[in-house]
C-alpha cells in the first residue's frame, strides 16, 4: 500500500525545543529524526512499497514522486526549507490528487501528516476549513474523505497537553472522523526530544509498517513468505457479520484450478538462500505448467497463487485474494466442495488432459443464453411474427422451423395474456394459405390451417389447448414423409 | 449491498381484476411483410396489450435483469390478485427463474372482463404479499442458524411492488393503509413464531398503469415514510413503453445497478454481408463497476442519456477488437455480471454470443486525445457473462523482483517436472453437496489431507533423490502414497522392489547425484544403499496408513541387500525395533512427523558420506600423497583380509603398502578403534547405536 508523508513546513516547525543539553533542536529536527527513521525501517522491510513526500505551508509541492527508491526520500528530508503558514486543506487536496493520479481510487493509500499541531490561523487554517466543511459548493468539498480507501495518520511533533490547551486536538480528530475514522493521532509522551519521536514513530511502524510474515503450506512442505502489500483485514456484511476479517498468516495451498484475476503480490526475502526453497518450486512448476494453486487464507477465504511476470526475464510468485465468502468465484462453485479428482469416478480432466470440469455452469442459463421472449419494443414482437411468416412460405422445408418459431411465440403470449395476438396470427397464417401459388407444395395449406386452427384454439384459452407446456406439433398427412401412406 | 437488505426480498403484486383487460391503447402493426408484397389484400388490423400484458411483461423484464445479475440471494415472491389470490411461486432459490413464472402466469391467463368487479380487489394481494414478506427465506434461516447467539442480527425488509389501476388518489392512500395495518397485525403474529419474522422495513412501490391517450388519475409522489416500518412511493405511468422504461429506471435503483454502452461494435450487415456497420449495446450491472468514474468525476464526459431508458445515466466505452486469442492475465479488481436491457435485438444478441463462445473483449474510455485507456473487459464464465474492471492506473505490483533473487533463488535443481505431475494429481474438481465421506469431510478437507499423504516424503531438489530419479520405481511411488491399497496394489508394489533386487543382481547404474562432490561418486553398491534407505524412508512414511502399507515395508526389509554382519545385527536388534513398532502404533501423533527426522538424518548422512567421498577423491587425485589406509577395505571386502593370510603371489603393490603402512605406523598413536577391534574390524558409531535403536546400521557405514 502506498505511503503520502505530508510535511509540515511551515515557520512554526522551526521553533525550538529546550533540550538539557547544549545542541538546540528545531521541531523539523525532530520531524525528519523520525521521518528518517520510518524511511529506513521501510527500506529494509517493505522495500516494495511506494512512498512520495509532499512539503506544504500555504502552498504544497510534491518533493519526491512515488518511489521505492529510499535514499532519494531521504536527500528530499536533509534539503528542506522553511516557508510561512499552515494551510492544511489545499495541501490534503494536494495529497488526494497525487494519489489518484498516481493509482486512481481502488489502490488504498496511507497518508502520514508530520505537523507540529499548530494548524494556521485565519483563512486557510484548519479550524476555518472544518467549520465551513457543511457550506461547500459541489467543485469545493473538504477533501476528505479521501476517494481512494486511506488510512491518515497524524504525527504530532508536540505533546498531547500542548494539543489540547489549543482546540488543535479537537480539530485533528474532527479530521480522523472526516476520513470516516479510518487513521489515528500520535502525540509524543514526555519532553519533545529524539527518544520520544522515536518511540512515537515506532509505535506508527508497529500499527501501520509491519512487515506480514507467513507461511504457505502444502501438505508437509512448507515455505515461510513475506507479503506485499500487507493483506489487510475485510469487513463484508457489517450488519449480519461485523468481525473484520483477517488473512491466516498460515497459507494453505489446497490444489489447483485455471483462471485469470490480480490483485495482491508475495515476495520473499532477499536474503540469498541455497537452500531449496518450496516457494521457488511451486513458482516454477506452475509457471511451467500454466496451472493456478488455489490457497485458502482463513476460514471461507481463498485466494490463489500463480507465475506472474513482470517482463520477460523477470518472474515471482503472485498471490490474488478473492473476495471473502464460500462462493467467491461463481465458475468455481463453493469452495468447500473441491475435492481431489482422483476421488471422482472418472478423472474429470480426462484421461489425456482434454477436459476439465470448470468452469461450473449455472443451474438455470441467463436470459441471454436461452432465446427469451421480450416484445417491450414492437419490433420485438414484429420480428417473431416475420419469422414465422418466412417460413411458412418455405413449407413443406421448413416445417419444423416453423413450427418451432410459432410454439415459441405461442407460450409467450399465453403467459402475457396476450390471446389477441394468437387471433391475429392465426388470421395471418389462414390468409397465407389462401395466397398460396398453384405451384405450392400441397403440405403447405395442410400445415398452414393446421396451425392457424390450434393457434385459436388456444386463444381461447380453453385449459385443453391453451396449456403452456404443450408444443403444436405438425400434423401427420399423406405428404409428410409418406408416414400416413404406411398407416393405410 | 448488505444481504438482508430491502432488495432481499422483493413481492410483486400485479392486479388481475377485471379492468386491467382494458386496451393499453398502443397499437402494434404485425401484418407489415404483406403490404408492399401484394396490393389486393387488406392489412389485417393492428393488435394492442392489454393493460395485464403490459404489467406483465415489464415486471418480467424486471426480473429477467434482476436474475442475470443476482442469480441468488435476491428473491422475488409473484402475486396475482383478483377476487382471490394467486401466489405463483415462493422465496425457494429453486423457484426463482422467469420460466417458472412464465408457466405460472399462462395458467392464471388474462383478466377475465365478465369477472364480477366488486369482489375483486388488489387488496387480496398486498396482504399476500405482507404476510409472505413475513415468511423467512432459506437465506434468513441459514444465517440464523449459524450465527445462533448473534441471530437478531439478520434482518428482515422487504419490498413490494405493486401494479394495479387505482382510481384516485385516495384509494391509493387505502391501499397503502391497508398495507401498514396488515404489517402491524402480521408482526404481531411473526412475533410468537418459528418460521415468521416481523417485518423491520418495507417499502411499497405503487405503480398505477393507466391506458395511452388518457389523463392519469392518480398523481406521482416521492417516497415518503407513512411509519418507521413502512415507506411509499407512487409512479404514474401509462403503459407501454412508458411502463418498461419505468420498471428498467426501478430495477436499476433497487438493486445498484448502472449501465453500460457498448459503442462501435463491428457487425456484418444482414442484407450485405460484406459490409459492416457499428453498433451500440446497452448493458446493466452493479455500480461498483462504475466505481472508478463515479469517485474521480462526478460529470465524467462520456456519461450521456441512453435513448432507451429515459433519464438515467450510461457510461459509454469503446470496442476494442480482439487481435488475438491469447490468454492473459489482466490487472483485474472486480468482476460484475451484466444483463443487456435489449436483450433479443440482433446487435445484443451478436454481441452477447460472440462472449458465450469464449471470446473476450476489451474496452476503451473514449477519449478526445492522449493515449488510449483500457478500463473494461467483457467475458464469459461458464456461460455467464461478466464486465471485468481493469486497472487503468499505475499499479503498485509493477517490477516485482525476481523468484531467483529469493530464498532458494540459486538452486537450480528443482524437481520442477517433477511438482507439475504431482500438482496435475492433485487437481480439484467440485464435488455434488451431498457427497460427504465417511469421515463426514469436506471435499476441500480431503484435498488437504491428499497433499498431506502425498508431501510425506517429497525431496524438493534432483540431488537430493534417487528413488525418484528411477523410472523402476515410479509404480511404487505413485501407489504407495494412496489411502488405501487392493492387494493388487501390494503385488505391484512388491513387483517393484523385486525389479528393484534384480537391477541390483545385474549391478546396473543408478541416477545417483554427484552434483557436489567431483569425480565418479559412490561405488554401486553404496549406491544401492542409498537407494534402499531412501525407498524404506518414502514407504517407512506411510506404513501407518495401512496393513497393507505395512506388507510394502515388509517386502523391502526382506528384500533389499544387507552385508552379512549385517543381518546378524538386525536379528539381534529386531526385539527392539519390535518394542518400537508398538510405542510407535500407540503414539500416531508422533509418527506423523517420523519422516521429517528420518529423512533428516538419512540427509545428513548422505551429505556426510559425500564429504567423506570428496575428500578421499581430492587426495587420491593429487599425486604427492600417499593413499590413506582407510581407503583399502572400502574396495572389496576380500581385501580387507590381511596379505600374509592370502594365498598366491603377492603383488607388488601389496608390499609397497605394507612397508608403507608400517613405516605410518610408528608415526602415529593407533586409533582407539583399531586397537579394539576384531580382525582388524571395528564397529563404528556404536554410541549412535545407542542413542538411535537399530537404525546405525542402516547407514551401511557399521562395517568401516
Amino acid at each position: 500500500m502506498p505511503t503520502v508523508v505530508l510535511l509540515d513546513s511551515s515557520l512554526s516547525m522551526t521553533r525550538p525545543v529546550s533540550v538539557e543539553g547544549s545542541e538546540e533542536f528545531q521541531r523539523k529536527n525532530l520531524a525528519v529524526h523520525g521521518m528518517t527513521m520510518l524511511f529506513e525501517h521501510m527500506a529494509t522491510n517493505y522495500r516494495l512499497e511506494f512512498t512520495s513526500l509532499v512539503a506544504f505551508s500555504s502552498l504544497w509541492e510534491l518533493l519526491v514522486p512515488f518511489s521505492r527508491d529510499y535514499n532519494t526520500l531521504q536527500e528530499a528530508l536533509n534539503n528542506l526549507e522553511d516557508y510561512d503558514k499552515t494551510c492544511l486543506e489545499a495541501a490534503l487536496q494536494g495529497v488526494s490528487n497525487v494519489v489518484q493520479q498516481e493509482w486512481g481510487t481502488s489502490c488504498p493509500c496511507q497518508v502520514v501528516l508530520v505537523t507540529d499541531g499548530a494548524l494556521g490561523i485565519g483563512r486557510g487554517s484548519l479550524r476555518h476549513s472544518l467549520q465551513t466543511v457543511k457550506q461547500r459548493v459541489d467543485d469545493k468539498k473538504f477533501p476528505l474523505p479521501f476517494p481512494f480507501p486511506s488510512k491518515l495518520y497524524v504525527m504530532c511533533i508536540a505533546n498531547a497537553e500542548e494539543l489540547q490547551a489549543t482546540d488543535s486536538m479537537d480539530n485533528l480528530e474532527q479530521l480522523i472522523n472526516l476520513n470516516g475514522g479510518e487513521g489515528q493521532i500520535y502525540t509524543m509522551e514526555g519532553p519533545l526530544c529524539l527518544k520520544s519521536v522515536q518511540s512515537m514513530f515506532g509505535k506508527l511502524i508497529d500499527q501501520a509498517y509491519s512487515p506480514f510474515h507467513a507461511v504457505l503450506r502444502c501438505g508437509n512442505l512448507t515455505s515461510d513468505v513475506q507479503v506485499f502489500p500487507r493483506p489487510e483485514p475485510v469487513t463484508i456484511d457489517e450488519e449480519v457479520d461485523p468481525i473484520p476479517k483477517t488473512v491466516q498468516t498460515e497459507g494453505d495451498e489446497i490444489g489447483t484450478g485455471a483462471t485469470d484475476d490480480t490483485e495482491e503480490e508475495t515476495s520473499t526475502n532477499q536474503m540469498a538462500g541455497k537452500s531449496p526453497n518450496f516457494c521457488v518450486l511451486l513458482h516454477g512448476s506452475l509457471k511451467v505448467e500454466g496451472m493456478v494453486a488455489l490457497v485458502q487464507l482463513g476460514p471461507d477465504w481463498f485466494g490463489m497463487l500463480y507465475s506472474q511476470a513482470d517482463s520477460k526475464k523477470k518472474s515471482n510468485l503472485m498471490m490474488s485474494l478473492f473476495d471473502p465468502g464460500s462462493e467467491p468465484l461463481p465458475w468455481l462453485g463453493r469452495m468447500s466442495q473441491l475435492g481431489p479428482a482422483s476421488d471422482a469416478a472418472e478423472n474429470p480432466y480426462g484421461e489425456d488432459d482434454s477436459k476439465s470440469p470448470f468452469p461450473i455452469q449455472p443451474k438455470h442459463k441467463r436470459s441471454y443464453a436461452q432465446n427469451v421472449t421480450v416484445w417491450i419494443k414492437a419490433s420485438g414482437l414484429q420480428t417473431d411474427v416475420q419469422k414465422i411468416l418466412r417460413n411458412a412460405k418455405k413449407l413443406p422445408e421448413k416445417t419444423q422451423t416453423f413450427y418451432k418459431e410459432l410454439n415459441r411465440l405461442r407460450k409467450a403470449a399465453l403467459a402475457f395474456g396476450f390471446w389477441e395476438l394468437l387471433k391475429s396470427v392465426a388470421e395471418l397464417l389462414e390468409r397465407e394459405c389462401t395466397l398460396l401459388p398453384d405451384s405450392a407444395h400441397p403440405d403447405a395449406a395442410f400445415q398452414l390451417s393446421h396451425a392457424a386452427q390450434q393457434l385459436k384454439l388456444a386463444s381461447s384459452g380453453d385449459s385443453k389447448y391453451a396449456a403452456f407446456e404443450q408444443n403444436i406439433t405438425p400434423m401427420l398427412t399423406d405428404f409428410s414423409g409418406g408416414g400416413g401412406a404406411d398407416r393405410i | 449491498m448488505r444481504i438482508f437488505s430491502v432488495s432481499h426480498k422483493t413481492a410483486f403484486v400485479v392486479d388481475h381484476c377485471p379492468y386491467m383487460a382494458e386496451s393499453s391503447r398502443q397499437l402494434i402493426e404485425c401484418d407489415m411483410l404483406t403490404k408492399s408484397r401484394s396490393q389486393g389484400v387488406i392489412p389485417l388490423a393492428p393488435v394492442s396489450k392489454s393493460l395485464w400484458t403490459c404489467a406483465i411483461e415489464c415486471s418480467m423484464e424486471y426480473c429477467r435483469i434482476l436474475y442475470d445479475v443476482y442469480p441468488t440471494k435476491k428473491l422475488v415472491n409473484y402475486i396475482v390478485s383478483d377476487s382471490e389470490v394467486h401466489i405463483l411461486n415462493s422465496w425457494k432459490q429453486e423457484n426463482q427463474n422467469t420460466q417458472e413464472l412464465m408457466t405460472a402466469l399462462a395458467a392464471v391467463g388474462p383478466p377475465n372482463p365478465r369477472q364480477d368487479p366488486e369482489c375483486c380487489s388488489v387488496l387480496h394481494g398486498l396482504v399476500a404479499a405482507v404476510e409472505s414478506l413475513c415468511k423467512i427465506t432459506e437465506y434468513q434461516h441459514e444465517s440464523r442458524t449459524t450465527l445462533m447467539d448473534t441471530a437478531d442480527r439478520v434482518a428482515n425488509r422487504g419490498r413490494i411492488i405493486c401494479l394495479t389501476n387505482a382510481k384516485s388518489d385516495t384509494h391509493v392512500r387505502m391501499l397503502e393503509d391497508c398495507v401498514l395495518e396488515t404489517i402491524q397485525e402480521q408482526n404481531k403474529r411473526a412475533a410468537g413464531s418459528d418460521r415468521l419474522m416481523p417485518i423491520q422495513q418495507c417499502e411499497l412501490v405503487l405503480v398505477h398503469i393507466y391506458p395511452q391517450g388518457e389523463e392519469t388519475l392518480v398523481s406521482d409522489r416521492q417516497k415518503k415514510e407513512l411509519s418507521s416500518v413502512l415507506s411509499s412511493e407512487v409512479h404514474s405511468v401509462r403503459a407501454g413503453r412508458y411502463l418498461a422504461g419505468k420498471l428498467n429506471v426501478l430495477v436499476q435503483q433497487h438493486f445498484d445497478l448502472a449501465s453500460t454502452t457498448i459503442t462501435n461494435i463491428p457487425m456484418k450487415e444482414e442484407q450485405h454481408a460484406n459490409t459492416s456497420a457499428n453498433y451500440d449495446v446497452e448493458l446493466l450491472h452493479h455500480r461498483d463497476a462504475h466505481i472508478e468514474f463515479i469517485k474521480t468525476q462526478p460529470s465524467f464526459h462520456c456519461m450521456n442519456t441512453s435513448r432507451d431508458s429515459g433519464l438515467k445515466e450510461t457510461v459509454t466505452l469503446k470496442w476494442c477488437t480482439p487481435r488475438t486469442n491469447s490468454v492473459e492475465l489482466h490487472y483485474c479488481t472486480g468482476a460484475y455480471r451484466i444483463s443487456p436491457v435489449d436483450v433479443n435485438s440482433r446487435p445484443s444478441s451478436c454481441l452477447t454470443n460472440f462472449l458465450l463462445n469464449g471470446r473476450s473483449v476489451l474496452l476503451e474510455q473514449p477519449r478526445k486525445s492522449g493515449s488510449k485507456v483500457i478500463s473494461h473487459m467483457l467475458s464469459s464464465h461458464g456461460g455467464e457473462i461478466f464486465l471485468h474492471v481493469l486497472n487503468s492506473t499505475r499499479s503498485t505490483l509493477e517490477d516485482p523482483p525476481s523468484i531467483s533473487e529469493g530464498c532458494g533463488g540459486r538452486v537450480t535443481d528443482y524437481r520442477i517436472t517433477d511438482f507439475g505431475e504431482f500438482m496435475r494429481e492433485n487437481r480439484l474438481t467440485p464435488f455434488p453437496e451431498s457427497m460427504v465421506d465417511a469421515a463426514c469431510r469436506t471435499p476441500v478437507e480431503r484435498a488437504k489431507f491428499q497433499l498431506e499423504r502425498h508431501t510425506r516424503y517429497w525431496p524438493m531438489i534432483i540431488s537430493q533423490t534417487t528413488i525418484f530419479n528411477m523410472q523402476a520405481v515410479v509404480p511404487l511411488a505413485n501407489l504407495i502414497v494412496k489411502d488405501t491399497l487392493t492387494d493388487e496394489d501390494v503385488l505391484t508394489c512388491q513387483k517393484t522392489v523385486y525389479n528393484l533386487v534384480d537391477m541390483e543382481r545385474k549391478s546396473d547404474p543408478l541416477p545417483i547425484s554427484t552434483a557436489g562432490s567431483r569425480g565418479k561418486g559412490p561405488k554401486r553398491d553404496e549406491q544401492y544403499r542409498i537407494m534402499w534407505n531412501e525407498l524404506e524412508t518414502l514407504v517407512k512414511a506411510h506404513v501407518g496408513t495401512s496393513e497393507r502399507h505395512q506388507r510394502v515395508l515388509d517386502c523391502i526389509s526382506a528384500c533389499r541387500s544387507k552385508p552379512p554382519e549385517e543381518e546378524e545385527r538386525k536379528k539381534r536388534g529386531r526385539k527392539r525395533e519390535d518394542k518400537e513398532d508398538k510405542t510407535e502404533k500407540n503414539g500416531k501423533d508422533t509418527e506423523e512427523k517420523g519422516w521429517t527426522t528420518d529423512s533428516e538424518r538419512l540427509k545428513g548422512v548422505m551429505e556426510r558420506e559425500k564429504d567423506e567421498q570428496s575428500e578421499c577423491e581430492i587426495i587420491k587425485d593429487s599425486p604427492d600423497s600417499p593413499e590413506p589406509l582407510n581407503k583399502k577395505p572400502r574396495l572389496a571386502t576380500e581385501e580387507q583380509q590381511p596379505p600374509e593370510k592370502s594365498k598366491g603371489p603377492v603383488s607388488l603393490l601389496t608390499l609397497w603398502t605394507n612397508r608403507i603402512t608400517q613405516a605410518n605406523s610408528r608415526k602415529h598413536q593407533e586409533f582407539a578403534g583399531r586397537l579394539s577391534s576384531v580382525n582388524s574390524k571395528a564397529e563404528l558409531y556404536q554410541h549412535l547405536k545407542e542413542e538411535n535403536g537399530m537404525d546405525v546400521h542402516e547407514n551401511g557405514k557399521a562395517t568401516r
